[in-house]
C-alpha cells in the first residue's frame, strides 16, 4: 500500500513546496504594500525618526523588495520566522503553540462532518421516492443554508447560556493546567493520565466542532446521495440482486464502497474550507487556536505572524489533501499502478 | 419434465394516461435440460421477461396476468423472501456486459467468496479451494492471480467467464443468459456459447437464451420465441422455426441480417420500427401490421390468434402462408463493384504508443504495424477485426485525429500525413469520419440543423438560411422528414440519429468517409435500412468508403474488398468474395468460423483461439487500445 502511494506523495510534496513558494511570496508582497511600517510599530512611542530609520536599516526595509523577500526566505529556510512585534516572542514558538489546538478542533469537526454526512446521505437515499422524502429534503437544504457561525451562536444559547450543559470559551477548565507535550490537548493529557483534563478538553470541543462538522455536512449528505443513486443504475448492482443478495448486504457490501469515492474526493476540498472556517468559530468560543491568534496578528499589523499563520494554513490544506488523494487512490483499485 | 412454464403470461407497465401491456399472452414451457430461446429486437419485451422471472421489474411495472411457474412453483404469487431464495441458487443469471458486471471496487476473489458464502460454504478456505476449481471449469487458467485482480484488469471475455462460474457455482435448475455474447467478440462469443453449452450439460440445466440474433439462436437453442412488441409472433422448434418461418415478422428479420454465404442478396429493410409503449395502445389488431408486407384489412381488426403451423410451432398470424413469399428485392446491377481512380494510398502506416505513467515504467505498444492499401472511387472497403486489433487507430489516422509515427498516405494524390495546416485542410475536404456512438457523437444541445452544416458554419461565408436549405436538403437525402431539422438529437431514435451522423458526414461532400462500427448498436431491421441508404447513396452521389466493423456479414455485403486486421497487422487482404469463399490466413478461418452459419443444420465449429485467456502483459495491451 505504501509502494501505492509513494509516487503520489512525492509529487505532492515537490509541488506544495513550489505552492508555498508562491503564497510566501505574494503575502510578502502584499504585506509590504499595507500602509504600516513595522520599524515604527516596533519602537515606543517616543522614538525620534532617526532612531525609526535606523531601525529601518537594521530590519533591512530600506532594501529593495526583492532583497527583503530573500532575506526572509533565507532565515526561514533556517527555521526563523521572526519574532512577532506584539507579543515580543518568536513566531516559530507562537504558531508551533496554536496550530495543534486548531488541528485538533478541524479533525475532530472533519469526523464529525463525515459521520454525519454518511449517516445523512444514506437517509436521504433510503427515503427516496418515498412520501418522507420532500421533509427530509428539506431538513437537509435548511442545514445546508446554515453558516458555521451561526451554528455557533445557536449552540452557545442553547447548549451554554440556557441549558448551562456545556462550557463554551477556552479549552479547558480555568483551574487546570495544559500538560506539556505535543499540544494536541486529547492525546497529551491521555498520554499524561490524566482524565480530567481529557474530559474538560473534550466537552470544551463538543460545541465547536459539532458547529463546523453540522455546516460542513449537507454538501457530503447530498453528494453521498446522488452518487449511491448513481451507483444503483449499474448492472453489477442489479445482478448482485439477481444472485440474491440481500439489500443490506447490497448497499453495504457493493453500492457504498464505489459511491464513497466522489464523496471522498470532495472531503478533501470540504477539508480545506473547514479549516478556514475554523478561525471564526475560535473566535466566537475564544479557542486559543490559530485563529486567534491571526485576528490578534491583523488587529496589531503585525506582519511576521500574519505572514507565519498565512503559511501554516497553507501547509495544512496541502497536507490534509494529499492524505486525501492517497486515501482515494487505496480505495479506488483503477488508480492503483498495475 | 417443464422446468419454467409460462401461461398466459401478461405484464403491463403504468403510464400516465392508463396501463400498457409490455408482455401478452405469453405462452412457453421449457423442459429441464433444453434450452429457449428469446428472440427480438430492442423493445420486444425479451428482457422483461428475464427480469420478470426474478420478479425485478421497474417501478411501475407488475404481472397483470397468468402464472410463471418455476419447478412446480408460482414466481410471481411467491413471497419475495422465498424468491429471493432461489435466486443464484436455484436461478442463475448471465449479463449481457460481463465488464459492468462486476463491481470495480472488489477483487474477483472477494466477489465470488461474497457468492459462495451465500451458498453456504462455511470456511474461507474451503471457498476460496471451491473458487479455484470453479475457475478451471471455465477454462480460466492462473486461478490463484486472478482472485486477486479487479474486473478492470480483465477482458470482456475472462470477466464472462468469472460471471458464468458464479451462475453455474450451486449447479442452478435454470440459467438466464441476457445477450451473454453480444458485448464480446466473434471468436470470444462462439467460446462463451460453447462454454455454456458445456456446463449446462454438466449440471442439466434449463436454460433461457435472451439474444436479437436469430441465426445464433438457431444454433443453441432446442426451441425459439419471437417477440414482437411484447407479443409472441412465433414459437416453435429452433431448426423449423428458422428454416420454415411463418410470422412475417421472422422472416424479415432472417432478410434483414446479411447471409454469411450464398450469393449476395439485398437486404429486407422493415420500414419504421417497432412500436414502443406508448405507442403500441393506437395500434388495432396485430402490432405488427403497420409495418408488414403482406398486411391486409383483416389484419387490423383483432390480435391475430396462435395458429398451429406444423407440429410444435405456431404463429400469431392469420395469413401464415404468405410468409415464405416475402422476398428481398433484387441487388441492382449498378451495386455491383465498379472499380474507379486511386483516392487514397496509404503505405506502411505505423503506430506506436507510450504506455505507463511513471519515469522509468515507459514501454512501447504498437497498435498499428506497417499498414498498406490503396482505395479506389466509389470503392467500398470492410476492414474487420476484433477489439484492440488496430482497427480504429487506423481510421483516426487517416482522419488527422492521430498523427501516424511512421509511413504515409496521400488522397487524391496529395501527400496528408505530414500535419501541416494545408495538409489539414485537404484533408478535412476530402474525408469525414461517421463515428460509432451517435448519442454521444452528436451535441444534445444543439438542433439537427445545426448539427448537421457544421463543417458550413465552421468554413464560415454562408447564412443561417442557407445553411438550413442545405440541412433540409441532405436529411431528405438521408431519408428523414425535412422538418427534423429543427428537433434535438433526443427526440430521434438510435438509427434515425445515426442517419443524422451520416448526412452531418456527408455535408461538404467528400470523397472518402471513414465509418467506425457505425451499425454496430442498432437493431438489424434498422442496420438493413441504413446498409442500404449507403449503397443508394453511393449510387447517387458516388463516394468512397473504410468501414470497420467487426461483423463480418455486414461487411461481406456493403464491401467490396476488405482488410482482415490482427494485432496491428493487415493479415490478409482482397475482393470481400474470395476472402469468403477461401481464407488464406489462419486467423480469418478462425473468424468466420466463429460466425453461427446460415444453415441451422449445418455443423458450427468455431476453433479456439486464446485470445480470451490472456496472458497479463496482454491484458495491459488490451485495456489501452
Amino acid at each position: 500500500m505504501i509502494a501505492t502511494v509513494f509516487p503520489l506523495v512525492g509529487r505532492r510534496l515537490l509541488s506544495s513546496v513550489a505552492i508555498l513558494l508562491i503564497v510566501s511570496m505574494l503575502l510578502f508582497v502584499v504585506l509590504h504594500v499595507l500602509p504600516v511600517d513595522p520599524a515604527a510599530m516596533s519602537l515606543p512611542p517616543t522614538a525620534t525618526l532617526a532612531d525609526i530609520e535606523a531601525m529601518r536599516r537594521e530590519m533591512g526595509l530600506d532594501q529593495p523588495l526583492p532583497n527583503q523577500y530573500m532575506i526572509w526566505l533565507a532565515k526561514v529556510i533556517q527555521g526563523d520566522f521572526g519574532a512577532s512585534i506584539h507579543f515580543r516572542r518568536g513566531v516559530l514558538g507562537l504558531v508551533a503553540d496554536t496550530l495543534p489546538a486548531t488541528v485538533e478542533l478541524a479533525v475532530l469537526a472533519m469526523m464529525i462532518a463525515s459521520a454525519l454526512g454518511i449517516v445523512g446521505g444514506l437517509v436521504l437515499f433510503h427515503v427516496r421516492g418515498s412520501r418522507k422524502e420532500p421533509v427530509v429534503d428539506f431538513g437537509s437544504i435548511m442545514l445546508l443554508s446554515i453558516p458555521e457561525f451561526l451554528w455557533s451562536l445557536f449552540f452557545i444559547l442553547i447548549f451554554g447560556v440556557a441549558l448551562h450543559w456545556l462550557p463554551f470559551t477556552g479549552r479547558l477548565d480555568p483551574d487546570l493546567r495544559v500538560p506539556a507535550g505535543t499540544g494536541f490537548l486529547l492525546f497529551d493529557a491521555l498520554m499524561a493520565g490524566r482524565l480530567d483534563i481529557f474530559f474538560s478538553a473534550a466537552r470544551h470541543m463538543i460545541l465547536p466542532s459539532f458547529a463546523l462538522g453540522i455546516a460542513f455536512s449537507p454538501t457530503i449528505m447530498r453528494v453521498l446521495r446522488s452518487s449511491l443513486i448513481d451507483v444503483y443504475q449499474e448492472d453489477y448492482i442489479h445482478l448482485a440482486r439477481l444472485r440474491g443478495l440481500s439489500e443490506r448486504r447490497i448497499l453495504l457490501g457493493h453500492a457504498l464502497k464505489n459511491a464513497i469515492l466522489p464523496t471522498l474526493s470532495l472531503m478533501g476540498v470540504q477539508f480545506g474550507f473547514l479549516f478556514g472556517g475554523t478561525l471564526l468559530v475560535e473566535v466566537i468560543y475564544s479557542y486559543p487556536g490559530l485563529g486567534n491568534l491571526m485576528v490578534d496578528a491583523v488587529r496589531n499589523a503585525d506582519l511576521p505572524i500574519i505572514q507565519a499563520v498565512g503559511l501554516a494554513y497553507c501547509a495544512v490544506v496541502l497536507i490534509i489533501n494529499t492524505v486525501v488523494d492517497s486515501l482515494y487512490m487505496v480505495l479506488n483499485p483503477k488508480l492503483r499502478l498495475r | 419434465m417443464d422446468m419454467l412454464i409460462a401461461k398466459n403470461l401478461g405484464v403491463s407497465a403504468a403510464l400516465p394516461d392508463g396501463s400498457v401491456p409490455v408482455i401478452q399472452e405469453l405462452n412457453f414451457s421449457l423442459p429441464q435440460g433444453k434450452v429457449l430461446g428469446l428472440v427480438g429486437e430492442s423493445g420486444a419485451g425479451k428482457s422483461m421477461i428475464g427480469r420478470t422471472i426474478a420478479q425485478l421489474l421497474p417501478p411501475g411495472f407488475s404481472v397483470t396476468a397468468g402464472e410463471l411457474m418455476f419447478d412446480g412453483q408460482d414466481l410471481v404469487r411467491m413471497p419475495a423472501e422465498t424468491r429471493r431464495e432461489l435466486l443464484g441458487r436455484e436461478i442463475a443469471f448471465i449479463p449481457q456486459e460481463p465488464l459492468s458486471g462486476l463491481n470495480p471496487v472488489l477483487t474477483i476473489g472477494r466477489q465470488i467468496d461474497e457468492h459462495l458464502a451465500r451458498l453456504g460454504i462455511g470456511n474461507a478456505r474451503a471457498r476460496r479451494d471451491h473458487a479455484l476449481g470453479m475457475l478451471n471449469d471455465v477454462h480460466l487458467s492462473h486461478g490463484a492471480d486472478l482472485l486477486d485482480k479487479y474486473p478492470h484488469q480483465l477482458s470482456g471475455g475472462m470477466c464472462q467467464r468469472v460471471l458464468i462460474a458464479m451462475a453455474f457455482a450451486s449447479r442452478p435448475k435454470l440459467l438466464v443468459a441476457d445477450e451473454p455474447t453480444t458485448a464480446l467478440d466473434v471468436t470470444i462469443q462462439a467460446r462463451i456459447v460453447q462454454l455454456i453449452a458445456e456446463m449446462q450439460e454438466r449440471d442439466g440445466t434449463s436454460v433461457v437464451f435472451i439474444t436479437h440474433d436469430l441465426r445464433l439462436a438457431a444454433q443453441v437453442c432446442d426451441n425459439i420465441l419471437v417477440l414482437y412488441a411484447g407479443r409472441p409472433a412465433e414459437y416453435g422448434p429452433a431448426r423449423s422455426v428458422f428454416a420454415q418461418p411463418a410470422h412475417p415478422y421472422t422472416r424479415c428479420l432472417q432478410l434483414s441480417n446479411p447471409a454469411m454465404s450464398g450469393p449476395r442478396r439485398a437486404l429486407y429493410a422493415l420500414p419504421e420500427r417497432m412500436p414502443g409503449l406508448s405507442a403500441i395502445k393506437g395500434i388495432e389488431g396485430c402490432l405488427f401490421a403497420p409495418r408488414c408486407p403482406k398486411v391486409v384489412p383483416e389484419c387490423t381488426r383483432a390480435l391475430p390468434p396462435f395458429v398451429d403451423v406444423a407440429d410444435g410451432q405456431v404463429a400469431a398470424c392469420i395469413r401464415p402462408e404468405t410468409t415464405a413469399t416475402i422476398a428481398a428485392p433484387a441487388l441492382s446491377a449498378s451495386d455491383a463493384p465498379q472499380a474507379g481512380v486511386p483516392l487514397l494510398e496509404v503505405r506502411g502506416l505505423t503506430k506506436t504508443f507510450r504506455i505507463g505513467g511513471g519515469l522509468f515504467r515507459n514501454r512501447a505498444f504498437t497498435a498499428v504495424k506497417d499498414v498498406s492499401f490503396t482505395l479506389h472511387q466509389n470503392e467500398f472497403i470492410g476492414i474487420v477485426g476484433e477489439s484492440g486489433s488496430g482497427k480504429s487507430t487506423v481510421a483516426r489516422m487517416l482522419c488527422g485525429l492521430e498523427r501516424p509515427t511512421e509511413g504515409e498516405f496521400e488522397i487524391d494524390g496529395r501527400e496528408v500525413s505530414d500535419g501541416s495546416t494545408s495538409s489539414r485542410a485537404h484533408l478535412r475536404a476530402h474525408v469525414q469520419m461517421v463515428f460509432q456512438d451517435p448519442q454521444s457523437a452528436l451535441n444534445p444541445r444543439r438542433r439537427i440543423a445545426s448539427i448537421v452544416t457544421q463543417a458550413m458554419e465552421a468554413a464560415g461565408g454562408t447564412s443561417g438560411k442557407e445553411r438550413l436549405e442545405r440541412a433540409e436538403a441532405l436529411l431528405l437525402e438521408i431519408g428523414l422528414p425535412p422538418d427534423a431539422a429543427r428537433r434535438f438529437p433526443t427526440q430521434l431514435s438510435g438509427g434515425q440519429r445515426q442517419r443524422v451522423n451520416i448526412a452531418r458526414a456527408l455535408c461538404v461532400a467528400p470523397n472518402i468517409l471513414i465509418a467506425d462500427e457505425i451499425v454496430s448498436g442498432l437493431d438489424v431491421s434498422v442496420q438493413a435500412q441504413l446498409l442500404n441508404l449507403l449503397m443508394q447513396l453511393r449510387r447517387k452521389r458516388g463516394f468512397s468508403m473504410l468501414f470497420i466493423s467487426h461483423d463480418l456479414s455486414v461487411v461481406r455485403y456493403l464491401c467490396d474488398r476488405m482488410l482482415v486486421m490482427y494485432r496491428g497487422e493487415v493479415v490478409e487482404s482482397g475482393p470481400t468474395d474470395r476472402i469468403f469463399a477461401a481464407p488464406s490466413h489462419p486467423y480469418t478461418r478462425t473468424l468466420l468460423a466463429a460466425v453461427p452459419p446460415d444453415d441451422p443444420s449445418a455443423v458450427w465449429s468455431p476453433q479456439p483461439l486464446e485470445t480470451d485467456v490472456v496472458a497479463p502483459a496482454d491484458m495491459l495491451q488490451e485495456a489501452n487500445v
